[in-house]
């Protein structure tokens, strides 16, 4: 598996993907030391910084660019049949994959974010910003890289879950809103740090449990769909 | 060690493949047909990498479709050029002897890239490589493992003609050692130096299988013709015709402007090539004519392939 891991890692490694996310991640840095250097910023700046910009664009608009290529990518392109055609079990190749993908979001997610939080309130905050990005990221690439081999065109239907799911439908009521992944780590981000109880819109055990309930479903989808796809 | 049974396969209303059945055993097969035929569907089909719609396929005694194990003893260069652009070609064929659990793949990678005339020291990626190279990697890649069936999809397309005479003694000493090769081509000239056994498709269906000297002889419904050179071909001509034996002959006329001497002849169309070899000497006694020359024309598998894809003429009134 090991190897597999390697090659996959390999294939993310692409310059712009990364100079862009390292963008994103410096601008989340930025944004926290704004925060921070504001007069009169409260606990809930922090927290919304970590939620709004973290949570609801960077953590997902990342993740999606790399799980969704991961094993997209080698569909699409047809090099797919090289991995296809081996005597391995088909959830070693998606673990692999996954794990490659968490390598990298990560690193490249959850330390800007930290230290985002850190610049703009510190203690608790830092540690929510850890704890939710760190389960945001598992449940996002658990779904995109379901996605990617799922459907052509990842991206766009990656953003549209994002823009109109999490966004939009989730935020419409307590029982969507329970099935979201941003509103799940929401309310873990609110119950860690200081931010206001208005944060918590989902039980604990339930915003815990939703995210990586997601993420193991769409792994085992991914699983799945691997063994009984077509392979170019 | 390839059993296809009633298999179809289509794609919406597409059918691609439809109705074959054939088996396949030790030695160099290949597969012709035109672009679209359904060559490289059947044998993703023969991989496991699309199921049958219809019928079942079985390689070496298993499903090949959900039996990963049996990836262990198929090897496949597939019809796409794509690779792992950022290896090298060592990494990349190590990788398939890594994945097939090799002991030591780094060395079978080596040597298989050796097989395929390629250098093993080559430290630059596969994006640099030219088409032939990128085929010939491929192909290392299904050999790495030594696999008991190889299938190869146009394995020769992008060579130059040094690689591919190179890969044809290559594919016919595996089919030599025993290994079940099936080689897809639309190019007439390489599947004839693969060896007379050949599976044809034709728009989805099996036109023809077997050795394709064989099936020539089996077309009833397409006269077999001839060349015939001799001093006086007008009174051969009509002795043959008299005789019965040709069902239509042509004269041809030698080119005053040209120096060869194949063009005096008569062209012969005959449904019954032994019973015309029977009767040419006769006619030509009778005619008083010297027979030079007697070739056949469409006993090459051109012609074979050419009747099987075309439409049979209509019956003249």
């Amino acid at each position: 598996m090991s190897t597999l891991y390697r090659l996959f890692l390999r294939s993310q490694l692409v310059r712009g993907r990364i100079i862009g996310l390292g963008s994103l991640g410096l601008l989340a840095v930025c944004l926290g030391f704004a925060v921070g250097a504001s007069d009169g910023a409260g606990p809930r700046d922090g927290a919304e910084l970590v939620s709004e910009y973290g949570l609801a664009l960077f953590v997902p608009v990342s993740v999606l660019l790399f799980a969704s290529a991961v094993l997209g990518d080698p569909n699409e392109d047809g090099t797919l049949v090289y991995l296809w055609l081996r005597p391995v079990a088909r959830w070693k190749i998606v673990a692999a994959a996954v794990a490659a993908a968490l390598s990298l979001c990560l690193p490249l997610v959850v330390l800007p974010m930290a230290l985002a939080g850190a610049l703009a309130g510190g203690g608790g905050l830092v540690v929510g910003a850890i704890a939710s990005c760190t389960l945001a990221t598992v449940s996002y690439v658990g779904i995109f890289t379901w996605l990617g081999l799922r459907v052509k065109r990842a991206l766009v239907w990656g953003l549209a879950y994002i823009l109109i799911w999490e966004g939009f439908v989730a935020r419409a009521g307590s029982t969507p809103a329970t099935l979201s992944v941003r509103a799940s780590t929401r309310s873990v981000l609110g119950r860690i740090s200081d931010a206001p109880r208005d944060f918590v819109e989902v039980g604990s055990i339930a915003a815990v449990l939703v995210p990586l309930l997601a993420a193991a479903v769409a792994l085992w989808l991914t699983v799945r769909r691997l063994a009984s796809q077509d392979v170019a | 060690m390839i059993q296809v049974a009633g298999v179809s396969r289509w794609f919406g209303d597409v059918v691609a493949v439809s109705d074959v059945s054939f088996d396949v055993g030790p030695g160099v097969t290949a597969l012709l047909g035109p672009n679209g035929a359904g060559k490289s569907t059947l044998l993703r089909l023969l991989c496991g990498l699309t199921t049958p719609s219809q019928g079942t396929v079985r390689v070496l005694g298993a499903n090949p479709r959900g039996d990963p194990s049996l990836y262990r003893r198929i090897g496949l260069v597939p019809q796409q050029e794509a690779v792992f652009e950022r290896l090298t070609g060592l990494a990349f064929v190590a990788l398939a002897a890594e994945l097939h659990g090799l002991p030591s793949p780094e060395t079978a990678a080596e040597g298989a890239l050796r097989l395929v005339d390629l250098d093993p020291g080559d430290r630059r990626p596969l994006s640099t490589y030219s088409k032939g190279m990128r085929q010939r990697v491929k192909v290392a890649q299904a050999l790495v493992h030594e696999p008991e069936v190889v299938v190869l999809d146009e394995p020769l397309e992008g060579l130059d003609p040094r690689q591919r005479l190179h890969l044809i003694d290559l594919f016919r000493t595996l089919g030599a050692e025993g290994r079940c090769v099936l080689v897809s081509s639309h190019v007439l000239d390489e599947v004839e130096r693969f060896g007379s056994r050949v599976l044809v498709m034709a728009q989805g269906r099996l036109a023809a299988e077997g050795d394709f000297h064989d099936i020539r002889e089996l077309m009833d419904d397409r006269p077999h013709r001839l060349r015939l050179r001799t001093d006086r071909p007008h009174a051969l001509a009509g002795a043959l015709v008299a005789s019965g034996a040709a069902t239509a002959v042509r004269l041809e006329v030698q080119d005053p402007q040209s120096d060869r001497t194949t063009g005096s002849g008569v062209l012969v169309d005959t449904v019954d090539v032994a019973a015309f070899r029977a009767t040419v000497a006769g006619a030509a006694q009778q005619a008083g004519a010297r027979l030079l020359e007697l070739t056949p024309l469409d006993d090459d598998l051109e012609s074979v392939f050419r009747y099987l894809v075309a439409p049979v003429p209509p019956e003249p009134r």
